[in-house]
């Protein structure tokens, strides 16, 4: 499974979305999975500039594209106070998924990242995920809303 | 109502399922159907074949970046709008695509 203990933060403290990008992909450099952290998060940056990546809900999801990543990962924060960043209902965010894809990836790894994308369209999985206290917790959501 | 909708964003790993995802949930909600094509990282997926173009009532683009072989629906209604809208408010790009039929 691309999401495993290591790869969730559940007590994020981030003063910006800057601060959030860089800690959360932090875990992903000590996971092994960048080859470069400085170039993956501009990677990130550059794409929150297009526009940004917090869709509502309490909901971001940044992401890069970049040679400067070793292997397609996702690192899944959480914020209880919640960080700021210029979403489309203006709210700050509570969860954010940080993605990371290598220039050549592999398609099976791309469709893991898509499902992903449209289960933080369901509801049901966000409250999920909102009310979640622990790691196992967030993991079980993942599992429980397989496919939907 | 039928409707055809093609989905994409520029590095096609999120926003072009997410926008997916919505338009088809509301879609299903308001009593139409609807299939999304998505053209993401993966390449195209769920292809609209031309049998369903030419059945459907209204085309729906949530795009960033140009549709691929956009001129398979000439001829028909083409409603488009940013990728983000679709995610923000799916039901409402759905009551525009409505008004389109309409007219």
């Amino acid at each position: 499974m691309l999401l495993n203990d290591e790869m969730i933060c559940m007590d994020l403290d981030a003063k910006s979305k800057e601060d959030a990008i860089r800690q959360l992909a932090m875990i992903a450099a000590d996971a092994g999975k960048l080859v470069s952290i400085e170039e993956y998060i501009e990677s990130v940056l550059a794409r929150e500039r297009t526009y940004t990546t917090g869709v509502g809900n309490g909901i971001a999801i940044p992401h890069g594209k970049s040679k400067a990543v070793r292997e397609t990962f996702i690192v899944f924060g959480k914020s209880g106070k919640g960080v700021e960043w210029e979403a489309l209902d203006g709210k700050p965010v509570h969860l954010i998924f940080l993605l990371g894809v290598p220039e050549a990836a592999d398609n099976e790894h791309l469709r893991i990242l898509s499902q992903i994308s449209r289960k933080l369209m369901n509801e049901n999985f966000v409250e999920h995920l909102k009310k979640s206290k622990s790691k196992e917790e967030v993991l079980q959501a993942f599992k429980d809303f397989n496919g939907s | 109502m039928k409707i055809v909708a093609v989905t994409s964003c520029p590095t096609g790993i999120a926003h072009t399922y997410m926008a997916a995802e919505a338009l088809e949930k509301a879609a299903k909600k308001m009593g139409h159907t609807i299939k999304v094509e998505t053209q993401g990282s993966i390449g195209i997926e769920n292809k609209i074949s031309q049998k369903e173009t030419s059945e459907a009532d209204v085309v729906i683009f949530a795009a960033d970046v140009a549709v691929k072989d956009e001129d398979r629906f000439s001829g028909k209604p083409i409603l488009k709008v940013e990728v983000q809208k679709a995610i923000k408010n799916a039901a409402e790009v759905i009551k525009e695509a409505e008004a389109m039929v309409e007219k």
